[in-house]
């Protein structure tokens, strides 16, 4: 790590995002309880978490939508309670919720909030449209749920925003729409914007996210990086060895659970690194090993207790 | 004017244009069907010595005095009640319909989330919401011109101005309240109700109160005194009676807009 020469010449950067202590009460109903969260530039923070989790609670006071009871919020240092104008033109938002006006096309509604956000390109609309299938001429009240979600996308990657604030953005797409979307989003960090994404969808998250917190009854239960994240994961190894394993000595190895042996195959879970596995496994003959690559959901149902689905 | 303070307006001026045109439509074809039945009632004086026997405040609360005259048969029949009444509830329901009706089935998330005030946005509704009231009333004048042309209602252009302007205001006014209650509290049925009860209950503080010599004096306090009690459609208008009826919108307009940017936005 350099170190700067002139420290007193470098201006401290604030983060995207900075949350503190965030408390959201609904009358006697806490949706959210006391949330601490950060989201440093040019990152993609996983917001996850099972509906009711307080994650759209969360996100409607990023933006000035709703006042939280207690807590504080800094986007791009500026007070989301006060500031919501300038911070609203550096973020682009995407609702978990669409309800969009039946009356309009989805031409008219994308022009109406872009003339808003103060002008738009219009190759880029279409450009973004064509890429999601997306016709821009029919009414709203004739589109699926999943072509109203492109109209959202549409309008969320338009506005070029340095935040984007993503809400289930993949709900009701189908899996080629959801790869698109994965490539927009890949493509808008390449070109440096921070993405807030909060999802249920595990496997999403888990494809674009650096950093992750996972949601539950309002409070953050867990947060780290997508590699915290995975360590906490268990894998699962299988190995196949051309002699008999070396059932004590894998059976001593710490983070190994659930060992089984039948003939020359070894099966157990993994949680915890695997270094010492590997290690014992160069001292005898292997013919062929299996890792499974440590899925988000299993970290998240251990997390959740096995409560979600 | 930016392009972004023009679609504050334009954008709910387009998602209201078909109610503008019923409400344009139906109040329409009220003006032009009493019009028909003048030729009728014309010079009739047996409907008006019938009329002459009710009681003196039954004949003032309903605007029947004088119903064989072209100011009294419009009177009567359009502008003592059911003009201003009517227009009343267009911009009730109008302004429910962009603002209260928006906000509760979640409609509004994506404007509120650009980088505009919360009062920018909810002004520009109500702006376009009294646009669209005046595109209906000058809808309703204009058939009414037309219609009284046609079978020789004859009232004078100014009086009949004046008093379809004075119905505009009322109208303004209690969308104002209706204005205040969404900025408050999004609740659609509560926000056209009030505009319209309380259009009512100033009429019938007039009507009921003009019964009693003793209770009369206080209809004045109804803003339906401020703008009628000078009988626009026979006499000039003071411009005092404007004012009087437009500061208090005004005043519930700010009173709207101090209040939405104070409370949480429905999550729909």
């Amino acid at each position: 790590m350099q170190e700067s020469t002139k420290p007193e010449s470098r201006a401290p950067v604030d983060p995207v995002l900075r949350i503190e202590g965030l408390v959201k009460r609904y009358g006697e109903v806490e949706a959210v309880r006391g949330i601490d969260l950060e989201l440093e530039r040019g990152e993609v923070f996983g917001f996850l978490g099972p509906n009711g989790a307080g994650k759209s609670t969360t996100i409607r006071c990023m933006l000035g939508l709703l006042r939280p009871s207690a807590g504080a919020i800094r986007v791009f240092g500026l007070d989301a309670a006060k500031d919501g104008v300038t911070i609203r033109q550096r973020v682009a938002y995407a609702p978990g919720e669409l309800r969009l006006p039946e009356q309009l096309s989805a031409a008219e509604f994308i022009t109406s909030i872009s003339r808003l956000r103060g002008g738009f390109d219009e190759a880029r609309r279409d450009q973004l449209a064509e890429r999601l299938r997306l016709d821009l001429h029919r009414p709203m009240r004739e589109l699926s749920s999943g072509n109203r979600r492109k109209v959202a996308i549409v309008l969320a990657f338009l506005a070029e925003a340095e935040l984007l604030v993503l809400d289930e953005p993949t709900s009701g797409l189908d899996p080629l729409m959801q790869r698109e979307f994965m490539d927009l989003l890949r493509e808008a960090r390449a070109g440096g914007t921070t993405v807030f994404l909060s999802s249920h969808v595990l496997s999403e998250v888990q494809r674009v996210a650096d950093h992750v917190a996972v949601l539950r009854e309002g409070r953050v239960v867990a947060s780290g990086t997508m590699a915290d994240f995975r360590g906490r994961a268990r894998s699962h190894v299988e190995v196949f060895f051309e002699t008999p394993p070396p059932t004590e000595a894998l059976g001593a190895l710490p983070g190994l659970v659930d060992p089984q042996v039948t003939d020359q195959r070894f099966t157990a879970t993994l949680s915890g690194p695997i270094g010492p596995l590997l290690s014992l496994l160069a001292q005898h003959k292997v013919a062929s090993m299996l890792v499974e690559e440590p899925d988000l959901e299993e970290a998240f149902l251990d997390l959740y207790g096995g409560e979600t689905q | 004017m930016s392009s972004r303070t023009v679609e504050l307006v334009v954008g709910p001026l387009r998602a209201m244009r078909r109610a503008v045109m019923w409400w344009s439509i139906g109040l329409g074809a009220l003006v032009a069907l009493t019009a028909a039945f003048w030729p009728i009632f014309k010079g009739s004086t047996g409907i008006s010595s019938a009329l002459n026997n009710l009681p003196a405040g039954v004949l003032t609360a309903f605007g029947l005095e004088d119903f064989g005259s072209p100011a009294g048969y419009l009177r009567a029949n359009l502008y003592e009640i059911l003009v201003p009444i009517l227009l009343a509830a267009a911009a009730a329901t109008l302004v429910s319909g962009q603002t209260a009706s928006e906000e509760a089935a979640g409609r509004l998330e994506m404007y509120l989330a650009q980088p505009i005030s919360r009062r920018a946005i909810y002004l520009g509704r109500a702006v376009a919401a009294l646009l669209g009231l005046v595109v209906i009333c000058l809808a309703l004048t204009l058939v009414q011109l037309v219609s009284d042309w046609l079978v020789d209602l004859s009232i004078p252009p100014g009086e009949l101005l004046s008093t379809i302007a004075l119905s505009t205001c009322v109208a303004i006014l209690y969308g104002s309240v209706a204005f205040a209650i969404a900025c408050a509290r999004p609740r659609p049925s509560l926000v056209v109700a009030a505009g319209i009860v309380l259009a009512v209950a100033s009429y019938l503080v007039v009507a009921l109160l003009s019964f009693s010599p003793v209770l009369d004096p206080w209809s004045q306090l109804s803003p339906w005194s401020w703008a009628f009690a000078g009988d626009p459609l026979e006499h000039a208008t003071d411009v005092w009676r404007y004012v009087a009826v437009a500061v208090p919108s005004i005043v519930l307009v700010l009173f709207g807009l101090r209040a939405v940017s104070e409370r949480d936005i429905a999550a729909g």
